[in-house]
C-alpha cells in the first residue's frame, strides 16, 4: 500500500483491522505499540510469525519479523540488525488513540506509561532501563516470597545485591523522566493556553516515588535511594511490596494551580491530553529536524468540531497523518481535503 | 557470532547435546566443567596458572572464552545464575565450592565473567561480597553489549572484555 497524500483516512467498522494497521506502523516506527505491548496480537491466528514492512521516505526498507514464540528480527535494507535500536529513525511517529483520552483521570500507572513513551522518543535506550527495572522489581519481590522463612542474613545479602542495581536504575529513570517533563512543559503550556483561549495555565509536576534530595547528581541520588531501600525493608517484609522507586512515580497536571485530575472538567481534561500530544509532536519534530508521522487511532471522532479544527491547524501540512474512524462523516470537512481514503474491509487477509 | 548465525533447530540440537553430555559425561570435581575424567583437561593442564579463577555460569560460556585463547588461568562453572523467579538460590549453584577453592588454593584473582543481565549482575554482586575477604575480585567490564548473552559474543569482543576487566568494589 502506498501513501500518495498527506493524509490517509482509514474507514471501517470495529474489528476490521484499522487499529492493526496503525499499530503495525507504530511498531515499525518505534518498536513499541501503545495498545497492547504484545506481539501476539499482531500475528494472525494460527500463524507462527508476522512480517511488517515499510518503505520510508528516504527509501529505507524496513522489515520487522515478529514470532509467536517471542523474539523479533529487524532488517534494514535487507540487512539483519544486531541491535534493534539501529532500526529506529526512518519512520518516527507519534500515536494518539481514544485510549489516551483517559490519561488525566485514570490511575498513576497510565501516566507513567505515557511519560515513558515520551522519554523513549527522546532516548530510545531508555526502554532497556524500564525492562531492567521491571525485572529487578519482580525478582526482588519473588525473593521475599521464596526466602520468607530462611535465615535473614542470607536473604539480606541477596537483597543488597538487588538494591545496588535498583538504586542505580531508579536514579537513571527518575532523571530521565524529570528531564523529559521539563522539556515538554513549556510546549504543552503554550498549547493549553491556545486551546483554552488564554484561560488556562498548565504546569507539569513530577512527583518521584523515591525521595530525591539535593543536587541532581547520579552518585548522590543513587546512594540516597540505596539507603531508602534498606530503611524500608522492615515495612516491606510486612506489606510485601517495595515502596521506593520509579514504580511509585506520579505526574500531576496543574491547571491554574489546581490538579486537573480532581478539579478539571471532562472538557478541560480532553484539551489537556490534546495539548500534551501536540507538545510531544512538536518536541519530536524539533529534536529530529523532521515532522513525525501522526497516528490518530479512533480519536478524532471523540473530539468536538472545534478541537478537530485546532488539531488540524496544529498538524498543518507538515505532518503525514494516518487516521482511523468508523465513519467518514465523523470528520470535520477540512480533514478530508488532500486525503486518501481506504476502506478497511480490504485490509483483511493482506 | 557463532550460535547466532546457526538456524534455530541447530542451536536447539547443540544445547540438547550439551545437556545430554553433561548427564552422561559428568563434571570436573574441581571446576564443574563438563568432563569424562574426575578432573577436566583444563584443570589437569600444568601450564595453566592457578593464580586466577574465571567464574562462568555454564560450560557453554567457558567454551566461548576458551576460543579466545587469551586466558591462561582456571575456571569455575557455577551451573546457573541466581534467579528467585526460577527458584535458583545460591545453594543450588557451585558457590560454596568456589569459596572453599579460593580459600584453600589462595587464588590471587577471581574474574567474574557473567552476562550483564539482572541475574548475572545480581550473582556478580553477591559473589563479589563473599569473595572480598579472600581475594581480589574483578569482572569483565565492557565490550559486551547490554543484554547480549556471553556465549554469543564474538572472540574479539571477549578478548577486549578480558583485557578491560575492572576491580569490583
Ligand atoms: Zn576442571
Amino acid at each position: 500500500m502506498g501513501l500518495t497524500e498527506k493524509r490517509l483516512l482509514i474507514i471501517g467498522r470495529n474489528g476490521a483491522g484499522k487499529s492493526n494497521l496503525l499499530e503495525a506502523v507504530e511498531v515499525l516506527g518505534s518498536l513499541r505499540s501503545h495498545r497492547s505491548g504484545n506481539d501476539q496480537d499482531l500475528i494472525n491466528w494460527g500463524e507462527k510469525r508476522a512480517v511488517l514492512r515499510a518503505v520510508a521516505d528516504n527509501q529505507d526498507n524496513l522489515e520487522l519479523e515478529l514470532r509467536r514464540k517471542g523474539g523479533r528480527q529487524a532488517r534494514r535494507n535487507e540487512k539483519l540488525l544486531a541491535r534493534q535500536l539501529d532500526f529506529l529513525g526512518p519512520l518516527r511517529c507519534v500515536g494518539f488513540s481514544a485510549l489516551d483520552l483517559g490519561l488525566v483521570r485514570q490511575e498513576p500507572a497510565v501516566r507513567r506509561h505515557w511519560l515513558d513513551r515520551v522519554v523513549m522518543q527522546l532516548e530510545p535506550v531508555y526502554s532497556d532501563l524500564i525492562t531492567r527495572f521491571n525485572k529487578l522489581l519482580r525478582q526482588r519481590s519473588q525473593l521475599w516470597r521464596n526466602w520468607a522463612h530462611s535465615s535473614s542474613q542470607e536473604r539480606n545479602s541477596l537483597l543488597d545485591a538487588f538494591d545496588v542495581q535498583m538504586a542505580l536504575v531508579s536514579t537513571r529513570i527518575h532523571r530521565r523522566r524529570g528531564r523529559a517533563l521539563r522539556r515538554l512543559e513549556p510546549l504543552a503550556a503554550i498549547w493549553q493556553e491556545r486551546l483554552s483561549q488564554g484561560r488556562e495555565n498548565l504546569v507539569l509536576d513530577y512527583l518521584p516515588g523515591s525521595c530525591l534530595e539535593g543536587e541532581e547528581e547520579e552518585e548522590s541520588w543513587r546512594l540516597s535511594i540505596e539507603n531508602q531501600l534498606m530503611a524500608q525493608r522492615v515495612d516491606e517484609e510486612r506489606l510485601g511490596s517495595c515502596k521506593i522507586g520509579p514504580h511509585r512515580d506520579e505526574v500531576e497536571f496543574l491547571l491554574n494551580g489546581l490538579p486537573a485530575r480532581r478539579f478539571g472538567s471532562a472538557g478541560q481534561q480532553r484539551t489537556l491530553v490534546l495539548a500534551l500530544k501536540l507538545a510531544e509532536l512538536e518536541l519530536v519534530g524539533e529534536l529530529y529536524g523532521e515532522p513525525p508521522l501522526l497516528l490518530l487511532d479512533d480519536v478524532l471522532a471523540e473530539l468536538d468540531q472545534m478541537r478537530q479544527l485546532l488539531l488540524l491547524e496544529a498538524v498543518g501540512e507538515d505532518h503525514q497523518c494516518l487516521v482511523s474512524a468508523t465513519h467518514l462523516d465523523l470528520f470535520e470537512g477540512e480533514w478530508k481535503r488532500n486525503s486518501q481514503v481506504l476502506e478497511a474491509e480490504f485490509l483483511m487477509g493482506k | 557470532m557463532y550460535l547466532l548465525r546457526q538456524p534455530e533447530d541447530k542451536v536447539q540440537k547443540f544445547s540438547n547435546a550439551l545437556l545430554a553430555a553433561r548427564s552422561q559425561v559428568g563434571q570436573c570435581q574441581k571446576c564443574f566443567h563438563l568432563s569424562a575424567e574426575p578432573e577436566c583437561e583444563i584443570c589437569r593442564n600444568l601450564e595453566r596458572s592457578e593464580d586466577q579463577i574465571c567464574v562462568v555460569a555454564d560450560s557453554r560460556d567457558l567454551i566461548a572464552l576458551e576460543r579466545t585463547r587469551e586466558y591462561k588461568g582456571l575456571y569455575h562453572v557455577l551451573g546457573g545464575l541466581i534467579s528467585p523467579m526460577d527458584g535458583i538460590s545460591p545453594e543450588l549453584l557451585e558457590v560454596s565450592s568456589l569459596i572453599k577453592r579460593v580459600d584453600q588454593y589462595q587464588t590471587k584473582e577471581v574474574i567474574l565473567a557473567l552476562t550483564p543481565s539482572v541475574e548475572g549482575d545480581t550473582t556478580s554482586l553477591y559473589l563479589a561480597r563473599l569473595l572480598k575477604p579472600f581475594t581480589q575480585v574483578s569482572r569483565i567490564a565492557y565490550g559486551l553489549p547490554v543484554g547480549s548473552e556471553l556465549e554469543y559474543a564474538d572472540e574479539v569482543t571477549l578478548t577486549r572484555a578480558l583485557e578491560g576487566r575492572r576491580s569490583m568494589d
